[in-house]
């Protein structure tokens, strides 16, 4: 019976799907003039499935990449409309399907990938990889604390840069790598073809395949009328 | 009198345990003893830095992870460069950071399919950012080979230069292929996007592609020594 429920956090698998099929079939129909509705239609379609953080967070950056993008478009066609709407198509689809895989967690991601058998040395790279990121930043906040603490002066100067900030940075990388590695296998991970549980499936319900089928009907449409 | 049959009922059965247990343990002996040898031998070629093929240990993946995040948030500005149509664009605003870390990556994990690894992990995050580079995991298996067939492995840090270098400008033909199924070379938006583009000049072309591989190199000495600088200080252990 769980499949007959309506869940607000997507399936990851058809989220991934959903994205990249909006991504490629916004740059592939730029051109149509009916796609700026379906852009629309997918987001509202996105913010009614429980996606509306990403869409908030999208929505700035493509208001202002898109329309300058858009401006250059316009006049570097001589005042055509129809070149600017192909641009704003072009990040409106990019960043809508940026939207979608942003309501995916990393875990989750994770769980989905290692259900349908993918090699544990890849599911085990993308979780890190994309936990890593915020991690990062801190990083690279911490090792320019350091530099302003030592006075080691502007990070625009190449010698500065290579000896102040990436040399402390990748050593830190390092440090962090082994660390991490460490705590890894510790907590029984291992690589080949070793036996390993999922701690909490992930299944598609019906609310998954409603997205997925209302982002291909706009699809279509699009293309028909 | 029942004392004694029970006795002699449990060294029946203890005598028989014994000799189930040493029978399978002649069945199991020989396949122990080869898996034992199997392990021996594995342990003994992941341990030979000469061989070209060795096991991925579990830093290995950990360590090429941790090496395509950086490269992933320092290629952050791709989704907006896809839309600046210059030819070559792409390559030039990602190439340095494209070279610097996985020469960084294959210093550090020298084994036969470490790029590949790496063109994996960032081509799972590329297909968000922008669909066609996330044929850059073929281009690592292309550059791969090249440096395999040259070098025989990555035990020469010129080989891992030579990867680095050669990584980035490989997806340039994956750019021309954008350039002509994407933006259609027909219609009105083309006579404005072919003189911006410069896609069709193959000396364009052949500039942006000299420039690129020039800047993928910079990049891979940098990596290189700085991955030295490390070794030196004996943070970068194998």
């Amino acid at each position: 019976m769980t499949f007959f429920r309506f869940k607000t956090k997507l399936y990851p698998l058809i989220a991934i799907a959903s994205s990249l099929f909006v991504i490629i079939f916004g740059l592939v129909v730029a051109r149509n003039e009916n796609l700026c509705w379906y852009l629309l239609g997918v987001l509202v379609w996105l913010c009614l499935f429980g996606c509306w953080k990403g869409v908030l967070k999208m929505l700035p950056a493509f208001i202002v990449f898109g329309g300058a993008f858009a401006g250059i478009a316009y006049a570097s066609a001589g005042g055509d409309f129809s070149a600017a709407l192909a641009m704003l198509n072009r990040f409106g689809a990019l960043f809508l399907g940026v939207a979608i895989s942003m309501s995916v967690s990393a875990v989750r991601m994770t769980r989905s990938l290692s259900q349908i058998h993918t090699p544990r040395a890849i599911t085990l790279g993308m979780l890190i990889s994309m936990s890593f990121v915020p991690m990062l930043k801190g990083e690279i906040g911490r090792v320019r604390e350091a530099m302003k603490t030592r006075g080691a002066g502007s990070i625009l100067n190449p010698k500065i840069l290579y000896r102040a900030f990436l040399v402390p940075f990748v050593m830190r990388l390092v440090n962090i790598s082994d660390t991490l590695a460490l705590s890894v296998e510790t907590r029984g991970f291992a690589l080949g073809g070793s036996l390993y549980s999922i701690y909490k499936k992930e299944y598609p319900a019906l609310s998954d395949v409603l997205f997925i089928l209302g982002i291909v009907a706009g699809a279509v449409s699009v293309v028909v009328l | 009198m029942e004392n004694t049959s029970k006795t002699t009922t449990q060294n029946v059965d203890v005598a028989a345990l014994i000799e189930n247990t040493l029978a399978m343990q002649a069945v199991v002996a020989p396949k122990q003893a080869a898996f034992e040898e199997k392990r021996k031998k594995r342990e003994a070629r992941d341990g030979d830095e000469s061989k070209m093929f060795r096991r991925f240990k579990i830093k290995d993946i950990v360590f090429l992870a941790i090496i395509t995040a950086c490269t992933l948030v320092t290629s952050a500005i791709m989704p907006l460069l896809i839309h600046v149509p210059v030819f070559g664009i792409i390559q030039l605003g990602l190439g340095l950071q494209f070279s610097i870390f996985p020469v960084i990556g294959l210093m550090k994990v020298r084994k036969a399919g470490s790029m590949t690894i790496m063109g994996i992990f960032i081509a799972l995050f590329l297909v968000m950012m922008f669909p066609p580079m996330a044929l850059i995991a073929v281009c690592a298996v292309v550059v791969e080979l090249l440096v395999f067939a040259i070098f025989r492995s990555y035990k020469n840090d010129w080989a891992c230069v030579m990867a680095g270098t050669l990584y980035m400008p490989l997806t340039v033909p994956l750019l021309w292929f954008y350039y002509n199924v994407n933006y259609t070379v027909t219609g009105e938006e083309n006579e404005a996007v072919t003189m911006f583009l410069g896609a069709t000049d193959p000396w364009v072309i052949v500039g942006m592609t000299a420039a690129i591989v020039v800047l993928c190199f910079v990049g891979s000495v940098i990596g290189m020594v700085i991955s030295r600088e490390l070794k030196k200080a004996g943070v970068l252990k194998k």
